[in-house]
């Protein structure tokens, strides 16, 4: 096992650190189930890139101000480069505010372009951030492999028929207030 | 209270928990996981640390 941890877990502050480095990112992951209220507890943050240089570049520069280096049972110390974050791999780093995901594509192949029409935009410390819509994640896990999606699936289904539930009862009352004007 | 109960976990599902973080804004469930998640790292520390205690006691016993 690797003995080199991060200094702190602080995954609210890995996403304001990106967010203030102007980094172009989506949500994903258990984080994203998070933020849109199902009660799940996530480890890290996994989030897919914009891969464009410039953003890349912004990238680099975050998880080097961070302290980056990637995630490995052994003690080796590698820090990112350029090269791994324009690639179609999945990279995944020990920062010292916590682990952080950094992933070109998620589930059926999907990139940031393919992603985009499938967020949601979230206020966050004065900040908007973009976020895969709790639709779209289940509709990813359900083709999961990985015994934790599956584990977590019902739990995603559930906060999402009762968001969609307020939602319409939302509608309804103003429909209802409309009608009475 | 035994029906509600069974109710509340039929589908495997804790609805009342969803409803309590349904409640709750982003920041706040964010805040929640990082809690939640320092919480789970210093019993799991506290629990490595038991370990060690019980190695040396044996050691020394």
């Amino acid at each position: 096992m690797g003995s080199v941890k991060p200094t702190s877990v602080n995954l609210s502050a890995v996403l304001e650190g990106l967010i203030e480095a102007g980094v172009d990112f989506i949500l994903v992951g258990g984080l994203a189930a998070v933020v849109q209220g199902a009660p799940v507890t996530t480890m890290d943050v996994d989030i897919v890139h914009n891969q464009s240089p410039e953003n890349i570049a912004k990238l680099l520069a975050f998880l080097k101000s961070v302290d980056a280096f990637y995630r490995r049972p052994d003690d080796k110390r590698i820090e990112p480069k350029e090269d791994d974050l324009s690639g179609m791999g999945h990279t995944l780093f020990t920062t010292r505010l916590g682990p952080l995901d950094v992933l070109a594509v998620i589930e059926e192949g999907k990139g940031y372009g393919d992603l985009l029409e499938h967020t949601v935009e979230i206020e966050f410390r004065g900040h908007t951030i973009r976020v895969l819509d709790l639709k779209m994640l289940i509709q990813l896990k359900r083709s999961s492999t990985d015994p934790k999606d599956r584990q977590r699936l019902p739990v995603l289904e559930e906060t999402l028929r009762q968001l969609e539930e307020e939602y319409d009862r939302e509608q309804n009352n103003y429909k209802k207030n409309d009608g009475n004007q | 209270m035994v029906k509600e109960t069974k109710a509340k976990y039929q589908s495997g599902v804790d609805k009342g928990l969803v409803a309590m973080f349904l409640r709750m804004s982003p920041e706040e469930r964010l805040q929640a996981n990082d809690n939640a998640l320092r919480a789970i790292l210093e019993l799991r520390h506290a629990y490595g640390q038991r370990k060690t205690n019980k190695r040396k006691f044996k050691r020394s016993s």
